[in-house]
């Protein structure tokens, strides 16, 4: 006679770790895996085409200056978005089991981030498309004759698409998150911190909900600018002011890419402790860290400007004491709290949670190269050359690449219930570590002598750099091929062992303990029996909230007096600035109406319309925004006034989409949607 | 003319080098610890005292290096009187300088500018040292001065990706003895 335990993850996990690791289903671990395998795949082509890069700095291969930059704009964009899609998927896997996602909007993710990929990869490889992933405003429009204008098209689409596959899976994540915490202050534990819940939210849940909120501004900020560029693909006249364009540039491509790692954060909090048997608790301290990280994640693109001269003195003083100030919630609260979670816990050491742990070494590392550009006198010294190359390479592979490695294994390992042997272990991470440093070592001694980054001929004399960086490089992709061949073999013992999983039994007579199989349906609940959360709420309640909206619709109005009208043609700017005001005129009315309860009643619970509509509503108008366009209309004044409609006719349907993406989600997306055509006034001209 | 590493290079490298060994070393002293085993409690008491003395530590250097920093910023300030002032336009794929000289010792303010797309004023001495660099972006003007003691050769090279020929976009100033 037999007792049955919870599922026994002591075959990999800490023996401690049963306690407070529910299994993995069915749906995380195919969401997980998914979007884990086609970032990792596509991080790896993207790593070859770095290596060829790096063979042709070194003179080795003798790649056109053409092909190079096509390659380095290609890789910028693909590891980005390859980083962004596994990290995805990692916190889906950790977050569904406390936060019912949904599956349909993952994928939908998935297939708007596929489609962007493959779109920058026909720009790039067939267009012949080489602006750099940074594409600054208006670099794209002076190919020198190497790219046509149907590539710089498709580039941007392809943005967008990434983009907005991002940003579904953040309004999943804030509004579930917010619907199960009680808003926003209780899923970014406020309400705890205040003394007024008395359980925080799991740490995986305040960090997804910073990411969440930050991946949607940095999104809508990217979707501003790249409808201005595919505008100006199709209308030559429109022009960028170079500095606010680069602004929103930046504050889109670091934003994405500092994201994935604390994306990985969120995954680390959870994964972490299964190896050290000690679950990770919230504390205070931890949700003033992230609140901190909340402003730091989106303050910290700013330090690419620091030799923009002309970017306000204040602007850069408040930048370099961000930059410094990111580093103190990720050495006090993460890191470091990491290394106190495993010290002396007889850490469980398996590929994955050696990985794991050799990820937050590379995050502190390359953070301190960070903080070391950060500062303006020193940035002075090195900005744009390959220090820069070097820092970020450091925590962007040997912490995000290097986490989304262990993610895999982690998922592998347990359902293959046994990990890669000792020996392939330390040859994979020796590997990492040696290959991996001592590539990005070689740009940081690079990078103090000066040379630049970006140079497909190195300056005299300094090749040599590169054909030491390419060798440990080679080094370092032999370690990826050897984790792929011990991947490959537990993935193997995973599927032969995909109908059952082994439990913890306890004899009831001798009390000895044994592994014994049963079906995996028996311990793993179906998705269908999880019943869906309920809807937030709509965005306007209160008597005084329907009150501040009226407010607003009638300053809207005021966009289209003749008047203002008129004053409006001045310049560009004025003109986008009254189409601004169109769309806010028309967003806060449908806001007001979707609220009302009879008209919500009417419009139904559709959350996928809704979510289609403020994407798509917003950029559509901005693509309408150029002269080409407009001006033939502006001849006749009814065409006229019917365009300015169609403008409050895009905010409208806004509006009303937000309202169906309940109560914070939708005030946040709304929001944003308002600032992407005041965005869009202000960087063209 | 081939490069060389300058003294704040070196002494940021250096710097960069033993923190990084610092911390790796932090790192494998806790991995070795990790293999034994501590009580929660304990590891819990040490380490938040630890915690609480590790964020005044980076708060304290934080606010002597952000500020120090302060006192040391590039950016050009005040009128022109005194300085000669030296037109820096970039364009693809072409550094233009008017004046392209001027004597030792003279105090130079660069005001750099773009006529096409974003370019950077990569800075270096005759001896090949990095002096610094200023963004040239077009509709802007970023002011940068600087007082040139060592005469000969200055090197110019682009410090923006700005299309084909970034890597061999050159131009060149020179200091009078």
């Amino acid at each position: 006679m037999s007792v049955a335990n919870p599922p026994a993850p002591s075959a990999v996990l800490h023996a401690h770790a049963a306690a407070f690791t529910p299994p993995a289903r069915m749906i995380e671990r195919r969401i997980g895996l998914l979007f884990a395998a086609t970032g990792l795949g596509l991080i790896a082509v993207m790593g070859v085409l770095g290596l060829i890069m790096r063979l042709t700095q070194a003179t080795v291969i003798g790649l056109s200056e053409a092909w190079f930059y096509r390659l380095l704009t290609l890789h910028g964009v693909g590891m980005i978005t390859g980083a962004l899609l596994a990290m995805m998927g990692a916190l889906w896997y950790v977050l569904n089991s406390t936060v019912p996602l949904r599956p349909g909007r993952m994928m939908a993710a998935y297939h708007l981030t596929g489609v962007g990929a493959a779109l920058v990869l026909v720009a790039t490889l067939i267009g012949g498309f080489g602006a750099s992933w940074t594409f600054l405003p208006p670099l794209p429009f002076y190919s020198a004759g190497q790219w046509p204008v149907w590539s710089e098209s498709v580039f941007f689409a392809g943005n967008l698409l990434v983009g907005s596959g991002f940003c579904v899976f953040c309004v999943d994540v804030l509004e579930q998150a917010t619907t199960r915490y009680g808003g926003l202050s209780g899923a970014l534990g406020w309400r705890y911190l205040r003394g007024r819940d008395q359980e925080a939210p799991p740490p995986q849940v305040i960090a997804g909900t910073v990411v969440a909120i930050d991946g949607l501004i940095a999104s809508a900020v990217g979707a501003t600018i790249l409808t201005g560029l595919l505008g100006r693909t199709y209308d030559h006249a429109v022009g960028f002011d170079a500095l606010v364009a680069k602004n929103l540039v930046y504050f889109f491509g670091h934003s994405m890419a500092n994201l994935a790692i604390y994306l990985g954060a969120g995954v680390v909090y959870v994964i972490m402790p299964r190896y050290a048997g000690r679950p990770y608790r919230t504390s205070k301290a931890f949700v003033a860290g992230w609140t901190g990280s909340l402003i730091f994640i989106v303050t910290g693109y700013s330090h690419h400007l620091y030799m923009d001269f002309v970017q306000p003195s204040w602007a850069q003083v408040v930048s370099e004491i961000t930059s410094y100030g990111a580093l103190l919630p990720v050495a006090v609260i993460t890191i470091y709290s990491m290394t106190m979670l495993v010290w002396g816990s007889h850490y469980r050491w398996t590929l994955a949670s050696t990985l794991f742990y050799v990820g937050l070494g590379g995050w502190a590392i390359g953070g301190v190269g960070a903080v070391i550009d950060s500062l303006i006198p020193f940035n002075f010294r090195l900005h744009n050359t390959v220090w820069v190359v070097a820092h970020f390479h450091t925590y962007e592979l040997l912490s995000v690449v290097v986490w989304i490695l262990a993610f895999l294994a982690h998922v592998i390992e347990r359902d293959a219930a046994r990990t890669a042997s000792r020996a392939a272990r330390a040859w994979i991470v020796g590997l990492i570590l040696v290959g991996g440093y001592g590539f990005t070592g070689t740009w940081f001694v690079a990078g103090a002598l000066g040379i630049p980054r970006r140079y497909a001929i190195q300056p005299a004399g300094t090749s040599g750099y590169s054909v030491v960086g390419a060798s440990f490089a080679l080094l370092l992709a032999l370690g990826f091929l050897l984790y792929f061949v011990q991947i490959g073999s537990l993935a193997r013992t995973a599927w032969s062992r995909r109908h059952f999983v082994l439990v913890d039994h306890t004899d009831s007579w001798t009390g000895g303990h044994y592994e014994a199989r049963i079906s995996r349906a028996e311990v793993e609940p179906a998705v269908a029996e999880r019943p869906e959360q309920p809807r937030s709420g709509l965005p306007l309640t209160t008597p005084a909230e329907f009150g501040f909206a009226v407010a607003a619709c009638v300053v809207g109005l005021a966009a289209f007096f003749p008047q203002i009208v008129d004053a409006a043609e001045v310049s560009n700017r004025y003109h986008h600035l009254d189409h601004a005001g169109h769309f806010f005129f028309g967003a806060m009315l449908g806001l007001l109406l979707g609220s009302l309860p009879r008209i919500s009643r009417r419009l139904g619970d559709r959350p996928a319309l809704g979510l289609v509509a403020v994407l798509v509503a917003p950029a559509t108008m901005m693509l309408l925004m150029v002269p080409r366009i407009y001006e033939p209309l502006e001849a006749d004044p009814f065409q006229h006034a019917l365009f300015h409609v169609a403008m409050a006719g895009f905010g409208l349907a806004t509006g009303l989409g937000a309202t169906r993406l309940g109560l914070v989600t939708g005030r946040v997306m709304l929001i944003l949607a308002v600032g992407m055509p005041l965005m869009f006034a202000a960087a063209l001209k | 003319m081939n490069l060389h590493y300058g003294d704040p290079q070196i002494a940021i490298g250096v710097t960069f080098a033993v923190l990084a060994v610092l911390l790796a070393s932090a790192f494998v002293v806790v991995a070795i610890q990790a293999g034994s085993e501590d009580s929660e409690d304990r590891v819990h008491r040490v380490g938040y005292w630890l915690r609480k003395r590790w964020l005044a530590l980076l708060l304290v250097i934080g606010m002597v290096v952000v500020g120090i920093s302060f006192f040391d910023l590039p950016y050009a300030t005040g009128g022109t009187s005194g300085r000669t002032v030296v037109t820096v336009t970039g364009g693809q794929f072409f550094w233009t300088l008017q004046p392209d000289q001027v004597a030792a010792g003279t105090h130079v303010r660069f005001d750099v500018s773009s006529v096409d797309v974003n370019h950077g004023f990569g800075f270096y001495d005759p001896q090949g040292h990095l002096i610094g660099s200023v963004q040239a972006m077009p509709g802007y003007h970023n002011e940068l001065d600087l007082t040139l003691q060592r005469p000969g050769v200055y090197r110019i090279r682009c410090f923006e990706f700005c299309g084909l020929h970034h890597s061999t976009m050159d131009g060149r100033f020179t200091v009078r003895r």
